[in-house]
């Protein structure tokens, strides 16, 4: 995968000049874990549909689907019925070698609990996934430094994760959910891990710096003081969808400001 | 990828070194044990390596192995210098004798009698003496001589350190025999002509050499004396049918040299437990190696599995991941199979002057090589199948 260079831009959202574009499509999606004789339908028939350049979160009680759905949408789950498209790709058309390719190339994670492999350091681990579409590791890293920069963390670029806050270390997750340059983010309740400054910082990077270049976000979060930051958001519960609620421009604004 | 790969097997010092040390400890038990009964078992045909000259050795048919003497009539050797493709034959005698010692306590030998005119299953080493003397093989034909070998000289013939009445214990160190020292043997005078160096012999005994009829002589009386008669083939003569030729003229049991140290070995594998109690300690490195390294590697994979998930997650394939193991069984698996060698080595060094057998042939680093592979493909198999079955939802899962 060649390499190239990525400008940033604050958040494209709202500038809809152009025909929007449907980033991800869900219709009537069910999913059911089984675990012994005992089954736990997690996912009763949810219909989503996201713009792309949109931040969406998924918000609910523990148990309601949000991750499991979120794991659909990103493509590291199958469902069992209904339909899911993600830029117009359906994943249950994919071989898994097309659905693996695909996902690394068009899907950036970031995790709750950071997923950095302890041993890599910051620019190392950023690198990984430039490094996974066959990105030389010079190459990969050079880039890497770069991406660290765009989220302040030019000077940690050598620190290992154990020597870096939580808060770095999201925004380290962060840069490496940028690095190759992906069309959708998923993020996995990014702030649970981190106190309100903190989570307030990274939600302004995930939406000043994630959010460019027509890129989509799709959070899953508890967390009710960064629901500001949403367009839209989707209120789930036992498995459905029960809401969609587009946050107005004036709250937006409010969610951006510094946290006090 | 590989780098990624080798920074998660390397950041986790502990396990890194625990696999490590496991493959280590694997592979260092299995080149020394199988070095030791290598040479444990070398030095059952030892004197088979050291007497070279002869092409065939003829003997009691219910001969087992080299130092089962069944003593054949001397009228054998004409009747093996008869046989048609004989350049020549010359006779053999070993035995055990006891020597009798300055302290007045008896020694085993094991005294080989040589043909007396021509020397014929000599010593393949003449070396020098405590004093720097070196004798030679012809000074046996002075009367009452012997050769002795070095370890003999040195340890079980030397001459004990005088002992301190006041105390009991010895004073200084033993005297290494030397030439021109007399020894007893079998209450025979001999005297010491030269000092020899031999392959050890499997139970350690001193080796004595001397002619044929001296031997003979020194042997307590018996109708039948020679043990082997020597053969030396025509030029040209194919050795397995002027050992069939042999054996069809006289009766007796025909080996080459080459065969007859297989016969002792195999004796040796067959009657004793050596092979058992060596085969044990080798499948017990074997065993602990796989357990140590297995478990820890899995240890690994399972510490590490939200790390494999998220890059299962992020787009990498299984082949790639499977690769990843791979490498890295493959990198500890090379870094313990060379310390545990070079480790086997260095004890091999370390013991080369002391009585332990050691011999490190060319098989032995492969069998390990091998034993170390099929240890690295258990250990990874285990982590493999876990991260091919992993979800890579799990990294969503708190």
């Amino acid at each position: 995968m060649a390499v190239g260079s990525a400008s940033f831009s604050a958040s494209a959202n709202g500038s809809a000049a152009a025909a929007p574009v449907r980033a991800v499509f869900c219709k009537d999606v069910t999913k059911t874990y089984h675990t012994g004789t005992t089954q736990v339908m997690a996912l009763r028939g949810v219909d989503l549909d996201i713009q792309q350049g949109e931040l969406m979160m998924l918000v609910g009680p523990s148990g309601c689907g949000k991750t499991t759905l979120i794991s659909v949408i990103a493509g590291i789950l199958d469902r069992d019925s209904g339909e899911c498209e993600v830029f117009g790709r359906d994943f249950s058309r994919l071989s898994a070698r097309e659905k693996t390719r695909f996902r690394g190339q068009t899907v950036g994670f970031v995790f709750q609990q950071f997923n950095l492999l302890p041993a890599l350091t910051a620019a190392q681990n950023v690198a990984v996934p430039l490094l996974i579409n066959g990105a030389s590791r010079s190459a990969a890293e050079k880039r890497a430094r770069e991406i660290l920069d765009r989220v302040g963390l030019g000077d940690r670029t050598t620190s290992l994760p154990s020597q870096l806050s939580g808060g770095q270390q999201q925004r380290v997750a962060i840069a490496r959910s940028l690095v190759h340059d992906p069309r959708l983010i998923v993020c996995d309740e990014p702030t649970s891990a981190l106190d309100h400054e903190t989570g307030h910082v990274v939600m302004r990077l995930l939406k000043n710096v994630a959010l460019g270049e027509g890129r989509t976000l799709v959070i899953v979060t508890h967390d009710a003081r960064i629901f500001g930051f949403a367009d839209r958001i989707a209120r789930m519960d036992d498995g459905r969808i029960i809401q969609t609620t587009q946050n107005s421009p004036e709250a937006r604004d409010a969610a951006m400001a510094p946290a006090h | 990828m590989n780098f990624v790969a080798l920074r998660m097997l390397m950041g986790d010092r502990a396990k890194y070194m625990g696999i490590i040390f496991g493959i280590t400890f694997a592979s260092l038990l299995m080149t020394q044990q199988l070095g030791i009964f290598w040479g444990l078992m070398a030095r059952t045909y030892g004197f088979l390596t050291d007497t070279r000259q002869p092409d065939i050795w003829v003997m009691d048919p219910k001969v087992q192995f080299i130092d089962d003497i069944k003593p054949l009539q001397d009228t054998m050797l004409y009747r093996v210098r008869g046989v048609e493709g004989v350049a020549w034959a010359v006779p053999l005698y070993k035995g055990l004798l006891k020597a009798r010692l300055d302290n007045g306590n008896f020694q085993t030998c094991n005294v080989i009698g040589l043909d007396d005119g021509t020397l014929i299953g000599g010593p393949p080493q003449m070396v020098a003496d405590s004093e720097g003397k070196i004798g030679a093989l012809a000074d046996l034909r002075r009367a009452d001589s012997v050769i002795v070998d070095d370890v003999g000289a040195e340890g079980k013939l030397a001459r004990p350190a005088p002992i301190d009445r006041a105390t009991g214990k010895p004073i200084g160190k033993p005297t290494p025999l030397k030439i021109g020292d007399f020894m007893e043997l079998n209450d025979h005078r001999a005297v010491v002509v030269g000092i020899c160096h031999v392959s050890r012999t499997f139970q350690s005994q001193p080796v004595v050499y001397t002619t044929y009829t001296r031997a003979t002589t020194f042997a307590p009386r018996e109708r039948r004396l020679m043990s082997f008669v020597l053969v030396k083939a025509s030029e040209g003569t194919d050795l397995s049918q002027l050992c069939k030729h042999i054996a069809t003229s006289t009766g007796m049991a025909a080996y080459t040299t080459e065969e007859f140290r297989w016969v002792t070995f195999w004796y040796f594998m067959k009657y004793t437990g050596i092979p058992i109690n060596f085969g044990i300690a080798v499948g017990l490195g074997f065993l602990v190696g796989t357990v140590i390294a297995g478990q820890t590697f899995y240890n690994f994979t399972l510490d590490n599995l939200k790390q494999f998930g998220a890059l299962k997650a992020m787009g990498t394939g299984n082949i790639r991941l499977l690769g990843m193991i791979v490498l890295q069984a493959l990198i500890v698996g090379m870094i313990g199979y060379g310390l545990g060698v070079g480790l086997a080595s260095l004890f091999g060094t370390l013991s080369g002057k002391t009585e332990l057998a050691f011999w490190l042939v060319w098989w032995i680093p492969a069998v390990t090589g091998a034993a170390v592979t099929i240890i690295c493909i258990i250990a990874s198999l285990l982590s493999i199948w876990k991260v091919m079955r992993l979800e890579p939802a799990i990294v969503f899962k708190g």
